[in-house]
């Protein structure tokens, strides 16, 4: 393994961000080369988690001799906003996810994302853990933008439950997703939970599907077991549950549970009163693959997401 | 006159508040069915207030001139008002620029459903005035934006709005998010103003721009009165080259120019300094001669923080 420099930025009062990639070369050659990349964000750690974990599975685990194609690994780009529980670039609150493919000549978040494109450019799978941008929490599922480019067959080597399969919106075409398909690479989102403390079981989902993806692209020898025969989902299969009410906001149900239509998966207590104000049923049967993730809810906010079951 | 005060999105929040955000129209007992809707805009993003001025110095004109006022007169102060009255440049809790979730839906998140209740609200208008004020980080001498794919339709207007300079700008697919593309789009003629800096008020800008807004609305027959209001002729981007001056390494920016100065190549803008040392770490010089339309307002940099911008003439006309 070899540590390499990704970048590096100097600040007024705080010690230089120094950004790092574990590179593991491959004995083959002829095998495939993937880079994951962790945390852009803060205030989330399952990503860092994740991708730190990977390092230490392949570098202490695995065995170099089985490690055939080039792997490289960069559990964070964003120390600033993780030492600090913030979200965005600190500074400006910008979102480094945002910046693609970046310009060096450009903001400082713009050059972050040129360096860490320029050295992640030649590999032929990538793997960005992120997640949701919605203030809401969901079970690890695929993101696969519909680029042209995009490749739903090795997404599913990833054996996670669900691949959301969609057109991209128009700011997400500053998405490192987007533009690493367009430079060539086969990239995928695995989009992860929204946890304050690491939960070991998403966790270890995460991780399994990480193995999953080395292993059945061939760039690791390692005999894993498998994971799930993605479902892949459209935009049309999601329906949208709104709050009808605000106030405390206790879901009964998780992220990635089948539910059946009318099952109670929710409830809205009155901030002030106590009582119970709206129950949420399922309006279908289906699987729950968001749930908002604070506790207090606005009137028409958006409270779960269902994959419909046709 | 009073206006009419109409709610155009609510939402009830968690603990014995409701979010509300308001219109308020001005328009004659009887509106002739040629007359023309203009809507001006301001707040969405929550730490920008200058546009909350003009808005005010308008609405007080329009109360004060009911006998002058043809057509209809929106005004949405704030459109981000939870934003605006917390100082927070995004929508609270969801973190979300506004200005980059249009078109939005109503079965989309909250954030989504706030831009969607404006963009249909304002929907119907013959023009659009979206007023933001940079951000913290810049100040910047009032200026219009505009997208090159719209410029036909809107650079006319723009050039009534007595503001300094007009800068047309190719369209990126990022923009596509914005207000002002999703109303152009649908056939509102949209213009965005940027000026001043986040979190203050320039009450010249005010004045300056309220001046330019009354000039358009008189011209499109939104108002008549025998006022003249005389507006400055604006440089367009058309005939130079915007220069952009970020730095080349972090540290305590200190100007040495003032704000709209005209300068010369070569000529010195200030420093990157730091302070624990006592070391200059990087002396800033133009690229090119103009106008310093854009300037560092908050001084903590990182290596790219934008500076400055200059406008002036390319090097090829030189
Ligand atoms: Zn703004």
């Amino acid at each position: 393994m070899k540590k390499i420099e990704i970048l590096k930025l100097e600040s007024l009062s705080r010690a230089p961000m120094v950004v790092e990639g574990y590179l593991f070369e491959g004995s083959d050659p002829d095998a495939p080369s993937v880079a994951v990349i962790g945390a852009m964000e803060g205030a989330t750690t399952l990503p860092l988690y994740s991708a730190s974990k990977l390092v230490d599975f392949l570098r202490n685990k695995l065995g170099s001799e089985k490690i055939l194609g080039n792997i490289l690994v960069i559990p964070s780009v964003n120390h600033y906003a993780l030492n600090i529980n913030e979200r965005f670039w600190p500074l400006d609150k910008t979102d480094i996810n945002m910046m693609f493919p970046g310009y060096n000549e450009g903001e400082t978040t713009q050059r972050i994302a040129h360096r860490l494109f320029e050295a992640v450019q030649d590999y032929d799978y990538g793997i960005i853990l992120e997640t949701r941008t919605d203030l809401a929490t969901c079970l690890p599922y695929v993101k696969l933008f519909k680029t042209g480019y995009e490749d739903v067959k090795s997404a599913r080597w990833l054996g996670l439950k669900v691949i959301h399969h969609r057109e991209p919106e128009s700011i997400e075409t500053v998405s490192l997703q987007y533009n690493w398909q367009l430079w060539g690479a086969k990239a995928c989102s695995v989009v992860c939970p929204h946890e304050p403390l690491i939960d070991p079981a998403s966790a270890r989902v995460i991780m399994d599907s990480l193995i999953n993806f080395l292993s059945h692209s061939g760039i690791i020898r390692y005999e894993a077991f498998n994971g799930y025969n993605s479902t892949v989902v459209t935009r049309e299969r999601i329906e949208v549950i709104k709050s009808p009410r605000s106030g405390i906001f206790i879901p009964t149900q998780k992220p990635g549970t089948t539910v059946s239509k009318d099952e109670t998966i929710g409830k809205i207590v009155h901030a002030l009163e106590g009582e119970v104000v709206h129950r949420f049923l399922a309006p279908c049967d289906g699987m729950i693959t968001c749930i908002y993730m604070h506790s207090l809810i606005f009137e028409n906010a958006v409270a779960y997401r269902i994959a419909k079951i046709h | 006159m009073n206006p009419e005060i109409t709610e155009i999105f609510s939402s009830e929040l968690p603990v014995g508040e409701t979010l509300r955000i308001q219109r308020a129209r001005f328009a004659p007992e009887k509106v002739r069915p040629d007359a023309k809707r203009i809507s001006v805009v301001s707040g969405i993003h929550g730490d920008e207030l200058e546009g909350q001025l003009v808005i005010y110095l308008l609405a007080a004109w329009l109360r004060e001139h009911p006998e002058a006022l043809r057509g209809t007169v929106d005004i949405y102060p704030a459109v981000n008002s939870l934003g605006v009255d917390t100082i927070i440049r995004g929508f609270p809790l969801y973190e979300i620029d506004l200005n980059r979730a249009f078109p939005g839906a109503r079965n989309d998140f909250l954030p989504a459903q706030v831009v969607h209740a404006l963009a249909e609200d304002v929907e119907g208008s013959d023009i659009a005035i979206d007023i933001h004020s940079s951000n913290i980080f810049l100040r910047e001498i009032p200026q219009i934006r505009i997208n090159k794919a719209f410029s036909e339709a809107t650079l006319p207007l723009a050039k009534q709005l007595n503001c300094d300079f007009i800068w047309i700008h190719d369209a990126v697919t990022v923009l596509e998010a914005t207000f002002s593309h999703t109303m152009n789009e649908r056939g509102t003629k949209t213009l965005v103003v940027e000026m001043g800096v986040g979190m203050r008020l320039t009450k010249a800008y005010g004045r300056q721009l309220l001046r330019g807004i009354l000039n358009l609305m008189q011209r499109e027959g939104i108002i008549e009165t025998p006022t003249e209001f005389k507006v400055r002729e604006p440089f367009t981007s058309e005939v130079g080259e915007v220069f952009y001056i970020n730095a080349p390494a972090a540290g305590l920016f200190v100007p040495a120019l003032d704000h709209c100065e005209v300068i010369e190549k070569e000529q010195w803008i200030g420093d990157i300094v730091d302070p624990l040392s006592g070391a200059v770490r990087e002396s800033l010089y133009a690229p090119n001669g103009g106008v310093l339309f854009t300037l560092r307002e908050y001084p903590v940099v990182y290596e790219g923080s934008l500076l400055a911008r200059i406008f002036g003439e390319s090097d090829e006309k030189n």
